[in-house]
């Protein structure tokens, strides 16, 4: 019932060019470079229920009003991973296409698919023709590994008659800025060098180093934990989770449990006045004791079955 | 000089040193009672059992090795593991573990003690530990003293982050490599210091050991190599570098080489490169410093300063262009995954899903390690005030590991020796400080200075006796005792302890309450360590795994023996040959205590296969069952916790289960479809793939009954379960265990009428044959 209507409306393009709904499509990619810029009449054209193509159609929102952060960030990946697709050998290049929809362009299409978040890519795969396949429904990308163009080519190559020959661009403003700075250390060695050689720059960064790790920081870089809990909350409940700010307070607080030590072991002794250094012990034990106590009420906290407790 | 408190003074300094010495003697021997002890909550509160998953395999190896003589054992093939692909055991394992009880065990029986080999495999672990502190005491002493030394063998020997690998019944290659990696270490440190070829042989059969135990060899493979550079980017590099490299490379890597399972790895891995490459620059550093001494010409030395950079530089690159070629190859991906960390989630999910593999949170730390985490950073400050050759090891170790054991919860272990090793050094730092009675002259500070040892021997002398009184205090305090002792003989015999000799007069600790408060805070801090460390190891890291036990509100205690009920039954109830499939965490647990073929196991050397389960596991019936069939399986396996709210059961491991099979079949099986709109759900909203998939189905099936008529609550996940269970055709439930932990499905053969099984089952329950074709796929399996 729907489909004399599109016919109709798709009528004076068709007439126009007198060529069939494929080659419609391929002059399209040609002209976009490889991406099909779609609007409804267009998106019905390439997803028509008969179809010996396939289609990889990305539904976005670029329109600042729309404020679709993801959709900007994944809009470059998307339209390298189509460019390359148009560097694929004229055979199977034309039995594929890339193509972008955006929702200023389409209101009816996303309302007809019900989708309520943008990005999206929906892989439409051939109906008809010695490539069909078994599956109606569209393959949906899930974004799992992010917005980057890689595992989207990777992904997308599953359902292309070849692989997309997709190769990441080489990173020259990385590798001009690491060719630059060979100069400048080397000018710059001769200034630096001293401070290289001693020994204490050395031991702060160790000791920086090892405090930073011993405090959970590769868990907050690996599960990407936020910084603060929801409500200001800046310790995380449960015993293997934890917030950004969790690291820096117990790095902190080991710090200053070592600083502790350290006086006692190094400085303390060393005093001549009586009254002074027994001023330093006393002040530096007591730091060492409440930081302890801080450290055992906050290990309490995140493991609420540990029986033990100093005076917190 | 005056002292703090007072000291006899007619002691022979001959007594001091043989009473300092049987101190130690006895510190150490308590200390390794305690290590031993501490371990055996385990045995006392379950009983004398092989632990967890690995260890199982593990121990039935070593059985073979026991029963059937080293040869049989090294020519192994596992025709049941791996099913139908089969396993070469002898040159896919580290056979060093076996090999140590072997030897323990046909030791025993040569002196007519009938020891049960399983009563080895589970105090192997125990005795190496007791090894472990005696290899860091050593260590420590070369770095300090033998005070030092003794705190970090008693911190070694009870703190949790190691005792979590090496509890009674942990039979597991860890159990054995930490001493052999902190042995190794020592020969190491021995061999430079001394420039002993000898030593730095030591070092390579202990490298030796280590390779053929542990595949955490890699990190001894690096962290020598990374010393010795360092070393000569520092500009020490002297013979006795040279000698102890070269002697530990050489002999160390020709040897490595022998186990079957590295081969020919040592020159063909990039892990490996390093070793080598540190090996071939010292011998052009060492051959310039050689021609620069018999030639004097500035402009030569010039020219080969030159040269030997490009030398350097050329094998450099010649190793990346081999790597580039292929003949060297890459990174493997566990390792590389320290590095990258978002690699192994995105390429290896099998190695993401270990849940050891996963990062470290803060508490972890604590919990393993305690007041040694703060300690720590002092001990590496104390390191670097001293900067010889050994401790700029330590600092190394000490950046690298807590680097690695915040990437990976399992490294957790490699951190834990120089955790101790440093901390020791700061304590007994501030006991040497705090413990020693003379008091600084500040009348005339400037005559003070002039006799720092003839002062130090009347005092310590002393010393010796009054802390005798103290001897029969408990272990953490004996040890700072023997500590302080050692400190102060090696005063009296003048050794050079470098840090104190110079300087006694002028510091020092006026009076005795500041003596008092600072002795007495870190004797509380050592005595918590020791109740923490006793809480932790019986609370935390002394259930075998296999048992498990649960507290009545009433205090008493349950054992929940599910595991093995289940088990036993499939060894009784079943054929010899029925293979059995289940997640590959229980492979190893089915094969030693159930005697059935598997599919996978523990041993995760082949994704697909895993993947083949993961999507067996994954499917609807219908799918899943040719799957099935076309491996031979006759049962299914399955861990529910739901009933009595186990947590780590299949349900809770099954979305790793959808992504590795994800990573074999994309457009089959997809994670997304698991989800309901973003949410992981057992219950009635569940989404459909999730609802119709063998794992969720043979979990739930006929849940329901048990709540008769409620609305079944399953307790892990915390959901209303439907009342309407699953109902299931090509399978059919042949036991399950007292708390419905175990499931065991038996897959049911082909219909005798040649019916699919779907529409036999509606037939029998006299349903109306629906009007569809039997599906097509079902014939292709049956032709």
């Amino acid at each position: 019932m729907l489909w004399p209507l599109l016919v109709l409306s798709l009528l004076p393009l068709s007439l126009a060019a007198e060529k069939s709904a494929h080659e419609q499509l391929v002059d399209l990619a040609a002209a976009g470079n490889g991406l099909i810029q779609l609007n409804e009449q267009t998106y019905d054209l390439l997803a028509s229920p008969r179809r010996n193509w396939s289609a990889a159609v990305h539904f976005t929102a670029l329109n600042p009003q729309r404020r679709c952060a993801p959709c900007k960030e994944f809009e470059p990946s998307f339209t390298a991973v189509a460019k390359a697709w148009a560097n694929a050998p004229k055979e199977h290049r034309d039995k594929h296409f890339f193509a972008t929809l955006d929702f200023d362009d389409g209101h009816a299409v996303f309302q007809k698919l019900g989708m309520a978040s943008a990005p999206g890519v929906h892989v439409y795969p051939p109906t008809e023709g010695p490539d069909a396949s078994a599956k109606k429904a569209p393959f949906k990308y899930d974004f799992q590994n992010g917005f980057e163009a890689g595992p989207l080519a990777e992904q997308l190559s599953v359902h292309t008659p070849i692989p997309i020959p997709y190769k990441a661009p080489f990173d020259w403003a990385r590798a001009g800025s690491i060719v630059s700075l060979i100069p400048i250390i080397s000018l710059i060695f001769r200034f630096i060098k001293p401070v290289l050689q001693n020994r204490w720059v050395w031991a702060t960064g160790t000791i920086a180093t090892s405090l930073i790790m011993t405090s959970g920081y590769m868990f907050t870089r690996i599960r990407g934990a936020p910084y603060t809990g929801p409500n200001g909350a800046w310790i995380a409940q449960g015993y293997q989770n934890q917030y950004g700010q969790e690291v820096q307070v117990i790095a902190m607080v080991y710090g200053i449990l070592a600083g502790s030590f350290l006086m006692l072991i190094v400085v303390t002794p060393r005093q001549l006045s009586a009254t002074r250094q027994r001023t330093q012990a006393y002040l530096w034990t007591a730091v060492n004791f409440l930081m302890f106590s801080i450290l055992v009420s906050l290990f309490r906290i995140k493991n609420p079955g540990y029986p033990f407790k100093l005076i917190l | 000089m005056p002292a703090a408190y007072p000291l006899p003074s007619d002691l022979s300094p001959a007594t001091v040193t043989n009473t300092a010495s049987l101190l130690r003697i006895i510190a150490l021997a308590l200390i390794s009672g305690a290590a031993i002890a501490s371990r055996l909550f385990a045995v006392i509160n379950f009983e004398s059992i092989i632990h967890e998953f690995d260890p199982w395999f593990n121990y039935r190896a070593t059985k073979v090795l026991a029963s059937q003589g080293f040869y049989e054992f090294w020519n192994w093939f596992d025709p049941t593991a791996w099913y139908p692909l089969g396993r070469v055991v002898g040159g896919t394992i580290y056979p060093g573990l076996m090999a140590t009880s072997g030897v323990i065990y046909n030791l025993l029986h040569a002196l007519n003690l009938p020891v049960d080999i399983r009563n080895i495999c589970v105090l192997l672990a125990p005795g190496f530990s007791a090894l472990t502190a005696w290899a860091t005491y050593m260590f420590t002493k070369e770095l300090k003293d033998e005070s030092a030394g003794l705190l970090a063998a008693a911190f070694i020997g009870i703190v949790p982050g190691y005792i979590s690998r090496s509890v009674a019944g942990s039979y597991d290659n860890e159990a054995i490599a930490i001493f052999l990696l902190m042995f190794t270490f020592f020969a190491w440190i021995k061999a430079l210091k001394q420039g002993s070829a000898f030593w730095g042989t030591i070092a390579a059969v202990f490298y030796f050991y280590m390779v053929a135990a542990w595949g955490g060899y890699a990190f001894i493979t690096n962290m020598i190599p990374l010393h010795a550079l360092v070393l000569l980017l520092m500009g020490r590099f002297t013979g006795r570098l040279y000698v102890a490299y070269s002697s530990w490379y050489a002999i160390g890597t020709l040897s490595s080489m022998q186990v079957p399972f590295v081969g020919f790895q040592p020159v063909r891995t990039s892990e490996h490169m390093a070793a080598l490459g540190v090996f071939g620059l010292l011998q052009i550093v060492a051959f310039a410093q050689l021609v620069r001494a018999h030639v004097s010409s500035k402009q030569f030395q010039e020219l080969l300063f030159a040269a030997v950079i490009s030398v350097g530089l050329i094998g450099f690159f010649g190793i990346v262009g081999l790597t580039y070629k292929g003949w060297i190859a890459p990174w493997t991906g566990r390792f590389y995954s320290l590095w990258d960390t978002g690699y192994a989630k995105k390429y290896i999910p099998i190695i993401a899903s270990v849940s050891e593999h996963q990062p470290t949170a803060w508490p972890s730390f604590f919990m393993d390690l305690h007041f040694l985490i703060f300690l720590f950073p002092a001990g590496v400050v104390m390191c670097f005030r001293t900067l010889r050759d050994e401790h700029v090891f330590v600092i190394i170790y000490a950046v690298v590991a807590s680097y690695f054991a915040g990437v990976m919860v399992r490294l957790m272990l490699t951190l834990t020796p120089v955790v101790c090793v440093s901390a020791a050094v700061a304590l007994s730092s501030l006991m040497d400080a705090y413990l020693d009675p003379s008091e600084p002259n500040v009348e005339d500070d400037k005559n003070g200075s002039s006799t720092p040892h003839s002062t130090g021997t009347t005092p310590s002398t002393a010393l010796a006796t009054s802390k005798k009184t103290k001897k029969n205090k408990e272990k953490e305090a004996s040890a700072p005792a023997g500590g302080v002792l050692g400190e102060l003989v090696s005063n009296v015999t003048s050794s050079a302890v470098a840090a104190k000799s110079a300087t006694t007069a002028e510091r020092g600790v006026f009076g005795m309450d500041t003596r008092l408060i600072v002795l007495l805070n870190s004797l509380g801090l050592l005595l918590f360590f020791v109740v923490h460390c006793t809480w932790v190891t019986s609370n935390a890291y002394s259930s075998p795994s296999v048992v498990l036990s649960s507290t009545s509100p009433d205090g008493s205690k349950n054992i929940i023996d599910d595991f093995r009920e289940a088990y036993h039954w499939l060894r009784q109830n079943t054929a010899e040959d029925a293979v059995v499939m289940s997640w590959w965490d229980y492979g190893y647990q089915i094969a030693g205590m159930a005697d059935r073929p598997t599919l996978v196991d523990n041993n995760t050397w082949n994704n697909t296969h895993i993947a083949t389960v993961g999507k067996a596991m994954s499917s609807p019936e219908d799918i899943a069952y040719p799957i099935l069939r076309k491996h031979d399986v006759s049962y299914v396996l399955i861990i529910f916790g739901g009933l009595i709210g186990y947590s780590g059961d299949d349900i809770n491991k099954f979305l790793w289960m959808v992504r590795i099979a994800q990573g074999v079949w994309p457009d089959e099986i997809q994670e997304p479809n698991y989800f309901n709109r973003g949410e992981y759900r057992v219950d009635s909203e569940a989404a459909p793939a999730m609802r119709d998939s063998l794992m969720y189905k043979m979990s739930y099936y006929r849940f329901a009954e048990l709540f008769g008529g409620q609305q079944p609550v399953d307790r892990v996940r915390g959901q209303h379960v439907p009342i309407q269970g699953p109902t299931l055709d090509y399978l059919e439930e042949a036991y399950t265990s007292e708390n419905w932990i175990v499931r065991i499905y038996e897959v049911k053969k082909d219909d005798v009428l040649g019916r699919d099984l779907k529409i036999a089952n509606a037939f029998d329950q006299g349903k109306k044959r629906k009007r569809t074709k039997p599906m097509s796929r079902r014939k292709s399996i049956s032709a």
